[in-house]
């Protein structure tokens, strides 16, 4: 059963991480009036970058792209998709750890690379993982504090019976802060600082070839699937329906029909992301900072004297 | 469009795969370069060929040569070509890489690129239009699908002769072999 | 313009001046009265140097070079307006063989690009200058290029006609 369950997770986010990136390529080329890649193009991609010859600068070179992947695979256990879960332990605080491994893979490689572009592009990593760290621990605490407990699963079972967080007067101004920051997390517009191929020649990715720049390109689906699970998760209800699918939830069809409907609000979500992403330019990593600690800050920090004063 | 053969897929899938993803490097040079903006743009298309600019050398696949070659931008485009991974396809376009074109008689240019690194296929065209490079593009896959795209196999066979040839025109270089000679008894 | 006109055949000797427009004159002087030369029209408010450039009179055995300074308006003035900047277009001669000349970085400091080019493309040495090195091209030539007489097709032929291709250098070359 626990490896039954190890297995459906990693392979359905690594398809829907795949979708996710295709439909995100999809979606921004039809916005611009073309067309765009096909939805597996992101898949072709990674196919095509195992088949070469890529060139090692050493042995941190390698073990620091693993890190990275592990980093992120990681994650994708502690994130309960209906009622599928590998570990429960740990919970949020296991979660807010572990996204910080793969900023620190990347480094180590960018540093066995040994290039100025790479060191700037990983510069600008750590700053802006400074930056919506301290709202997104704001949040997370709020959300600890409302409904009084480290675990997932629990979070997710309390809002099958109690209704979305995102609904509910307590946590909203929480839910609209991670919003704010969301596309600092997946690395999007207005917030493509770290992998701005323009300016610093794709930042840590500079030295990346072939078997290299494969992992890298997964991990960055699974780090935008992880991320939009844990919104999900958090706020939106994880994989229930209004109550509506509680009498057969702990069927298999109950369970099929639950990932089926997480899946859609994952897609919703990177859709609403898409359009923001779409539109506007990039900012400077000083705005950056300046911009995640002004509003999203001052939200996330009122919705926690709200939570712990109503509680 | 063959994109439906799903057991050619399954056959060989580095194939298919370096097919339909060719990432080009953003190396600008020669009076072509301006037609590879709107080739890459909304207007025409080529992110649904697959092809998407990339920053560095290590990440690409294709080269593009865009029009006439001068010495000083021939030891970039070595260095360059060198550092990209294998199965790598370079495509040339106009008649200038092919014998020097409009400038055959200038001092400064090459007159035949394919003499110092292998090129797969030249477009017509001075510049080609964005039409004229998606056709040239779709010619590469065939050539790819009948295994006829094998540069980087002529260069790593023959890179003695290459280097040989790069030696004669600069004198000596200032990187060192790419594919450093074995001993060899007797 | 006019009492340019005047001042400068007042001060100076063996100056040829002629006048092609109503803001273009052309003065050809000796080249030992260069440096004073331009001195004195910067003084007289011509403070930009346009370029130096340079004509090949072979059959003269002798080189040209050429010096457009103008001065810089007040505020642009606009295409279609009547007021026209001033330009003055100095020449001199110097020999064919051993080409030297004096630099003129003291009056005019961006002269250095002009004068680095010149002596790339036509051998010309320039006492003075901190940094005659290469600048557009990638090697040096044994005659400069832009000199009437590099034949620049026997050049080409000598030295791209002569490399091999590959196939050929593979059987061994005849």
């Amino acid at each position: 059963m626990y490896f039954l369950h190890l297995f459906i997770l990693a392979l359905l986010a690594l398809f829907s991480g795949i979708i996710l990136v295709g439909i995100s390529r999809k979606i921004s080329a039809r916005i611009h009036w073309r067309y765009g890649p096909p939805l597996l193009q992101p898949l072709i991609d990674v196919i095509k970058l195992f088949s070469q010859n890529s060139i090692s600068h050493g042995f941190f070179f390698d073990f620091g792209i693993i890190l990275t992947l592990v980093g992120s695979f990681i994650l994708i256990f502690f994130i309960p998709v209906s009622n599928l879960y590998v570990m429960n332990s740990g919970g949020l605080i296991a979660v807010i750890y572990i996204m910080l491994l793969s900023p620190f893979g990347l480094a180590i490689s960018a540093a066995a690379g040994a290039n100025p572009n790479a060191s700037i592009g990983i510069t600008r990593k750590f700053l802006l993982s400074f930056a919506y760290e301290i709202p997104l621990l704001l949040i997370l605490l709020s959300v600890m504090t409302h409904y009084n407990t480290i675990s997932l699963v629990k979070i997710v079972d309390m809002q099958v019976d109690s209704g979305w967080s995102f609904g509910s007067g307590t946590l909203i101004l929480s839910g609209i802060s991670y919003l704010l920051i969301l596309p600092a997390i997946l690395g999007i517009r207005p917030f493509e600082v770290v992998n701005a191929s323009q300016e610093i020649s794709s930042g840590p990715l500079t030295e990346f070839g072939g078997k290299h720049l494969a992992f890298a390109s997964i991990q960055h689906s699974l780090h935008t699937y992880a991320v939009l699970a844990l919104f999900v998760d958090l706020f939106l209800g994880g994989s229930s329906l209004f109550g509506l699918l509680k009498p057969i939830s702990s069927t298999i069809w109950g369970s099929l029909i639950g990932i089926l409907v997480f899946l859609v609000k994952v897609a919703v979500l990177m859709i609403f992301c898409l359009f923001i992403n779409a539109v506007f330019p990039r900012y400077r990593i000083d705005q950056a900072m300046k911009y995640i600690w002004k509003w999203p800050l001052l939200t996330a920090f009122v919705g926690l004297l709200i939570v712990s004063l109503l509680n | 469009m063959d994109r439906n053969q799903i057991g050619k897929w399954f056959k060989n899938p580095s194939k298919m795969a370096n097919k339909y993803s060719l990432h080009a490097i953003y190396f600008c040079t020669g009076c072509g370069i301006i037609e590879i903006p709107p080739s890459i743009t909304t207007r025409w298309d080529a992110e649904r060929f697959g092809i998407i600019p990339v920053a560095t050398p290590r990440q690409a696949n294709l080269f593009m040569i865009t029009g006439y070659v001068s010495t000083k931008t021939l030891k970039a485009i070595i260095r360059t070509y060198e550092q990209m991974p294998e199965p790598k396809y370079t495509v040339a376009f106009g008649s200038c890489p092919i014998n020097g074109g409009m400038y055959y008689d200038s001092y400064n240019t090459i007159k035949c690129l394919d003499k110092f690194i292998p090129v797969d296929g030249y477009i017509a065209g001075c510049m080609p239009r964005p039409e004229a490079v998606f056709i040239g593009v779709t010619h590469l896959w065939k050539l790819i699908d009948m295994d006829k795209a094998n540069g980087y196999k002529k260069y790593r066979e023959n890179y003695p002769f290459y280097r040989a040839n790069q030696e004669q025109l600069f004198g000596d270089l200032d990187w060192p072999p790419l594919f450093p000679k074995e001993n060899t008894n007797g | 313009m006019d009492e340019l006109i005047k001042k400068l055949q007042t001060d100076f000797d063996g100056l040829e001046i002629s006048t092609l427009a109503k803001t273009r004159i052309t003065i050809s002087t000796k080249k030992e009265s260069i440096l004073l030369l331009l001195s004195y029209l910067k003084r007289m408010g011509y403070d930009h140097l346009a370029i130096i450039s340079c004509n090949d009179w072979i059959k003269d055995n002798e080189l040209e070079l050429v010096y457009i300074v103008s001065h810089y308006l007040e505020k642009d003035y606009g295409p279609d307006s009547e007021i026209d900047k001033f330009n003055i277009i100095i020449k001199t001669r110097i020999p064919r063989e051993k080409a030297r000349f004096v630099t003129v970085l003291d009056v005019f400091e961006n002269a250095e690009p002009y004068e680095r080019e010149l002596h790339e493309m036509f051998g010309i040495y320039f006492e003075g200058h901190p940094r005659l090195t290469l600048l557009m091209l990638e090697r040096n030539y044994k005659i400069p290029p832009f000199r009437k007489d590099f034949n620049t097709k026997k050049y080409v032929d000598d030295l791209y006609g002569n490399i091999p291709t590959i196939e050929e250098r593979k059987k061994g070359k005849k």
